[in-house]
């Protein structure tokens, strides 16, 4: 894993009455703990991949308790545990990044809405929106309408995320539904504290097993009792909702002084717009605003007498609802419609309809929403000046600079083992020309980004095989699909390779063995040879696939790049039929160095001869040409000023982050490019043989008029 | 509680992935609430801290937690524009996003940025020189800043044998707009418990760059060069022109011999002799000429390669570079792969030309490679290109000698008379020779743009604009799409209804590939 969370387990140890400092997801964690869940499941991905990790971490603490965790196999399996809590009184908890997996989960996420459930369900989602995010950008909002699945939206601090976590089981178990609770990144990554309670023993559990399976055919998802279900949802579980949030005051009002005004916000939202507030003067630095607000932690359901009676006697407020469709906002319109109420709605006319409501945005938002509503006895221009001042500086920064400035788009880490599989997909596209290539979801997604601007499509994690099948046929020539280890085991060796076989596609796909999820921090999965638990497992990429009928299958090490693309030239031109593939073999070059530096230092130090590889650009011989490069993108593969005075264009260089792999190397052979590289191999504690053998050769280099060295070996 | 300061601190550190910016955020962290100062931090990890620029944000409320009568200030999870107090930036253009951002305002911003570059994926895959103007941001920030702490923090960090997180943190430090003192921090850094030693060495020599204790970053010295004059330089050539062009008659004397640098100036002084206006533009034609006269007559082929590869300065270079301690043996491999056209380059003019000429046409250049490792710092490896170097002699029969001092004779004429008519056209027929370099296919890619330009444009009178429009096209994209459309379009402005005539009468003579017509279509057809 990327990330030891040993130090952040200890947190999870804290009795009642401490203070706990960590970062938000964690903060959940401790939650669930405190709430006397017996399960936890979920999928990992950014945000909530360390609610995820710490737990793998936390085995002394889950058995002394007695609850079950287990990282599913992808989303869909996640929230089908949560079917544990339909017949039993189980708290169970799950999680995953939204809204992609919330779409892989969403078949089981119906069929557990609609049974209901007996034990709180608490669905942690890890809303992966705006600044940051890698996925497709839309809401889980509309999840929650369609399957009648409430929605909290707490306000980005630890106490009241914590309380909602609590709350959010209570509210569960009252109205028999599932219940999500969406963060968003930044809130997922606060560092916070929050006073603690003591963890509490499920009431069943593998230590306190249950006796007798409960049968109730209501519980199943087959006609009849899915019309029954669907009318109780409506008539008993929605009202005892309703009911629940308002007598537990889960939504919040704070009042203000221009009370001819009001702000309905979504609880995560909160900080936000107190601090646009605070900016044009509207509000202290503790939150006390002078325009009244309704904070809606739970944005659904809504409570339709809360809304109307924040809204009554105001002229006009403003929705600050982030995403689109503007759900919130349609129904507050609605709300006060029927109740009669003639209070004007802003909100998407002075808010964008989408992207993510940073700071900036929602200043600006409030700042117009304030000019055009003319509060009673507020001086506008102020407010208008304060808003002219902060963002002056931007508008100044762009005559300054002239030019925006680079973007740097994530890419392949240096030593990366899927860089050097595009660099031969780009070698083979020079001989066999452009391909269509059906790309997948993992950090080979990259390959779209520059240098490589490979990969056409993207359909969805595991889908690369999938999403090439419609295409193929209308190509003369074979496409390839990339899929990654994650990918393949999250579902991609059903719906591609079993498909692709039983359909007998005549395809190409390139399979990333690194041994990890490495884009979510590096999890384990089937084939890295452990689960999370550090337990052996014994599952190969190769074994599933001979198992499923592949025929044509080749292992090929990444960084032999030259191997690479003679096999993907063969898997494209052969007459074999049927899906060929190819195991591109390397595992992630984060792992691996965070699992031989410590053993190489520990070496070193103890007197052990170690060889430090590292790669090189002679200066004089490079001509500038970044060829290399657009090859290739390593990190640590840039450029820097030329020393000659007569080359003004930048040459390649390679910087001290090169750890060895050798793909530039490679790459300038296998692509014919130049002889500029060089691969040293520094030999640290030299043996007296390494010693005796370099003097040798430098007196004799010496004699022959070469360097002298300048290393005096002894 | 009008006492209480009206807002927090808020500091923004942009940084890339790996740079510890996290951790430094954490001591921040941990500093605060050491003073028992309310404290929040935020930041996007994921897949952005894969290479990417990422951002950590702070914010601290300057009044300690007991003081507030059970209180909790409110904290943004965002930065906002014209909101931030202390701006840290870890490479010079994550401190121009930062001012794009509008993060960093005259009335509130400290920034404290290091001035070192880490080139974006875009600024690396130019042909040319793709790099971002560095010296915008400087400017920008002088603008823009309440105060600008501009330092080369990574050398800093190097020298000190720490990380950059660690000096940006006691610059930080040393600026006071931190709510706590240089003992706060440094206790923080204590309290982490990894490399601490090597963070409060870092974090010392950071606050004392930030107070102005070291002397500022003195600008990249020139190379040292050993004082070799050339009589016929200085006698024959301006001033102004003597530190280029000494240079070139270095280069091509170590490149081949005393005979071929006196070509060198004979080459040139027709240049000069044209450049009439040179007293008042610096020579800059004559200068221009000099420098890629003397690149392209030092053209890299195997004899080349294998000299630079052995000559005595290389080996501590490389040790240098990679870092090699002095007891540590070092073995080096050179990546090589030679070729029809490298053979062809070291055979006899008549023969190789003709062995060339048959792979050409046969589509078989790039068919016979041959892959080799060669290890220099073997005996056997380093006399094979001690062996190849020593073939320097035998350059002048080679066939490809004899087709570059051609196509520079060719070049040359063109800039000369072009000069006559036209010197802003003439320096931009010279700096086209920039366009030829590399090896292989990269050669031959930068040969055929060169050549169309000169045929389309040179060739037929184009103006300074138009070439210059061109060439930068030519290193726009390596498929050469930018350069078919900027000929096809210029091809269209230089028809004969502009009053041009559509060939110049006084193009070089023995060229089979004329373009004579007048159509948009001269780029695509001289290619094709």
């Amino acid at each position: 894993m990327e990330r030891s969370f040993k130090k952040e387990v200890e947190l999870l140890r804290l009795r009642g009455g401490a203070t706990f400092h960590g970062e938000g997801i964690l903060a959940v964690t401790k939650a669930l703990l405190q709430s006397g869940v017996s399960y936890i499941g979920g999928y990992q991905g950014a945000p909530v991949s360390h609610l995820v990790d710490v737990l793998a971490d936390a085995k002394d603490i889950l058995d002394e308790l007695g609850v079950h965790f287990q990282p599913a196999a992808n989303e869909a399996g996640a929230a089908a545990m949560l079917g544990a809590s339909i017949n039993y009184p189980l708290r169970g908890a799950v999680t995953w990044k939204s809204t992609v997996g919330t779409n892989v989960a969403s078949d089981a996420l119906s069929n557990v809405a609609s049974a209901g459930v007996k034990g709180g369900a608490l669905i942690i989602i890890g809303e992966d929106y705006g600044e940051g995010a890698s996925i497709i950008q839309e809401r889980s909002h509309a999840f929650a309408m369609k399957s009648q699945i409430w929605l909290l939206d707490p306000r980005p601090n630890l106490p009241t995320i914590v309380d909602m976590v609590e709350k959010g089981f209570q509210l569960s178990e009252a109205s028999n539904t599932p219940v999500m609770l969406e963060l968003r990144i930044r809130a997922c990554h606060v560092h916070g504290s929050f006073v603690t309670k003591d963890n509490r023993a499920p009431q069943f559990s593998r230590n306190h097993v249950i006796e007798t399976p409960d049968y109730d055919y209501s519980r199943i998802c087959l006609p009849p009792s899915t019309y029954a279900q669907e009318k109780h949802k409506i008539d008993v579980r929605w009202p005892a909702a309703v009911k629940f949030i308002r007598d537990n005051r889960l939504n919040e009002t704070f009042a203000g002084r221009h009370d001819d005004i009001g702000i309905v916000l979504q609880g995560g939202m909160y900080n936000t717009v107190v601090r646009a507030l605070q900016q044009l003067g509207l509000a202290d630095a503790f939150g006390d605003c002078e325009v009244p607000l309704y904070v809606m932690n739970v944005t659904y359901p809504m409570v339709p007498d809360e809304v109307t009676e924040f809204c009554a006697g105001k002229r006009a407020v403003l929705v600050v609802e982030e995403g689109q469709p503007a759900y919130i906002e349609q129904a507050v319109n609605a709300m006060l419609r029927k109740a009669d109420l003639n209070t004007t709605v802003v909100g998407k006319d002075v808010l964008p309809m989408a992207g993510e409501y940073t700071g900036e945005v929602v200043l600006t938002g409030v700042t117009r929403f304030v000019e055009g509503a003319v509060p009673r006895g507020l001086d506008l221009a102020q407010v208008s000046a304060a808003f002219e001042q902060l963002t002056a500086p931007k508008r100044r920064a762009v005559e300054h600079l002239g030019a925006p400035v680079p973007a740097r788009p994530p890419g392949f880490c240096v030593g990366c083992p899927e860089r050097p599989v595009f660099s031969a997909m780009k070698i083979v596209q020079k001989e066999l020309g452009p391909l269509h290539v059906s790309a997948d979801i993992g950090c080979h997604t990259f390959s779209t980004l520059p240098p490589f601007n490979i990969g056409n499509t993207v359909l969805g994690y595991g889908l690369g095989l999938a999403s090439s099948t419609g295409v193929a046929p209308a190509f003369g020539k074979r496409v390839i699909s990339v899929m990654g280890d994650g990918g393949f085991w999250h579902n991609g060796l059903s719906t591609g390779v079993s498909s692709a076989v039983f359909n007998k596609n005549d395809s190409v796909l390139v399979i990333m063995k690194n041994g990890y999820t490495s884009a979510t921090g590096t999890q384990n999965i089937p084939s890295s040879g452990r689960n999370a638990h550090n337990e052996r497992v014994d599952m190969a990429i190769e074994n599933a696939l001979k198992g499923v009928g592949v025929k044509w299958l080749k292992t090929i090490r990444t960084y032999n790049i030259g191997t690479m693309v003679r096999a993907l030239r063969e898997a494209m031109t052969t007459r074999e039929p049927g899906l060929k593939v190819i195991v591109a073999d390397g595992e992630c070059q984060l792992e691996r160095q965070r699992r031989i530096r410590p053993l190489n230092a520990k070496a070193l130090a103890a007197g052990e001869r170690v060889v430090r590889t590292r790669f090189g650009v002679d200066e004089d011989v490079c001509t500038g040409d970044h060829s290399c490069i657009r090859l290739s993108g390593c990190p640590s593969l840039t450029v820097k000023p030329s020393s000659d005075p007569l080359k003004t264009d930048p040459v390649a260089h390679v910087n001290n982050g090169c750890v060895g792999c050798g793909v530039c190397g490679e790459v300038a052979h296998a692509a014919v490019l130049c002889p500029s590289f060089y691969k040293a191999d520094i030999v640290q504690n030299p043996t007296w043989f390494d010693r005796m053998l370099h003097r040798i050769r430098q007196r004799v280099i010496g004699y022959l008029g070469g360097a002298p060295t300048g290393a005096a070996a002894t | 509680m009008s006492d209480q300061p009206a807002r927090p601190v808020t500091v923004l550190i942009a940084a890339l992935g790996g740079e510890g910016g996290g951790v430094l955020a954490d001591w921040l962290v941990d500093a605060a609430a050491a003073e028992d100062f309310p404290v929040q931090s935020t930041s996007i990890p994921g897949v952005a801290q894969r290479t990417g620029a990422t951002t950590y944000y702070i914010e601290i409320f300057p009044a300690r937690a007991d003081t507030l009568g059970g209180r909790r200030p409110v904290f943004a999870l965002t930065p906002s524009p014209g909101n931030i107090d202390v701006m840290v930036a870890s490479e010079l253009i994550e401190a121009g996003r930062a001012m794009q951002n509008g993060y960093v305002s005259p009335e509130r911003t400290t920034l404290v940025a290091s001035t070192h570059r880490i080139y974006a994926i875009a600024e690396k895959i130019a042909m040319g020189d793709g790099r971002y103007d560095a010296h915008a941001v400087t400017r920008a920030a002088d603008q823009l800043a309440k105060w600008a702490v501009l330092y080369d923090f990574a050398r800093l960090a190097q020298q000190t044998g720490s990380v950059i997180n660690a000096v940006l943190f006691g610059a930080i430090a040393s600026t006071g707009a931190l709510p706590f003192g240089r003992a706060a921090c440094e206790a923080a850094i204590r309290r982490s418990g990894k490399g601490v030693e090597a963070s409060l060495r870092g974090f010392a020599a950071g606050f004392a760059c930030a107070r102005g204790e070291l002397a500022p970053a003195a600008g990249r010295a020139a190379a040292p060069r050993a004082a070799d004059p050339v009589e016929i330089v200085r006698q024959s050539f301006p001033p102004q022109t003597h530190a280029i062009i000494e240079e070139g008659v270095r280069r091509v004397t170590d490149y081949q011999d005393d005979d071929y640098a006196r070509l060198y100036l004979e080459r040139l002084t027709p240049i000069l002799t044209v450049d009439r206006h040179g007293a008042q533009s610096e020579y800059k034609l004559t200068n221009a000429t000099a420098r890629h006269l003397a690149l392209w007559m030092s053209y890299e082929d195997v004899i080349r390669v294998a000299a630079l590869k052995t000559r005595t300065s290389r080996i501590a270079r490389v040790r240098d570079e990679i870092g090699a301690k002095t007891h540590e043996p070092v073995v080096v491999v050179e990546f090589l792969k030679p070729g029809v056209e490298e053979l062809c380059a070291v055979l006899p003019a008549a023969l190789g030309s003709r062995v060339l000429a048959f792979a050409r046409k046969r589509g078989l250049t790039d068919r016979f490679n041959v892959g080799l490792h060669v290890k220099t710092t073997t005996v056997t490896g380093f006399l094979l290109l001690r062996t190849m170097a020593r073939l320097k002699p035998w350059r002048r029969r080679t066939a490809r000698f004899a087709e570059e001092q051609a196509l520079i004779g060719r070049w040359l004429d063109a800039v000369e008379r072009c000069a006559a008519r036209d010197p802003a056209a003439a320096i931009e027929i010279a700096e086209c020779a920039r366009l030829i370099k590399g090896y292989g296919e990269t050669h031959r890619r930068g040969l055929r743009n060169f050549n169309l330009i000169f045929e389309s444009l040179a060739d037929r009178r184009a103006d300074a604009a138009a070439i210059k429009q061109a060439r930068e096209a030519a290193l726009a994209d390596p498929e050469g799409d930018a350069l078919d459309k900027t000929l096809a379009a210029l091809a269209g402005s230089l028809s004969p209804s502009h009053g041009l005539p559509a060939v110049d009468p006084c193009i070089f003579e023995g060229s089979g590939e004329q373009a004579s017509s007048p159509s948009g279509d001269v780029a695509r057809a001289a290619r094709g």
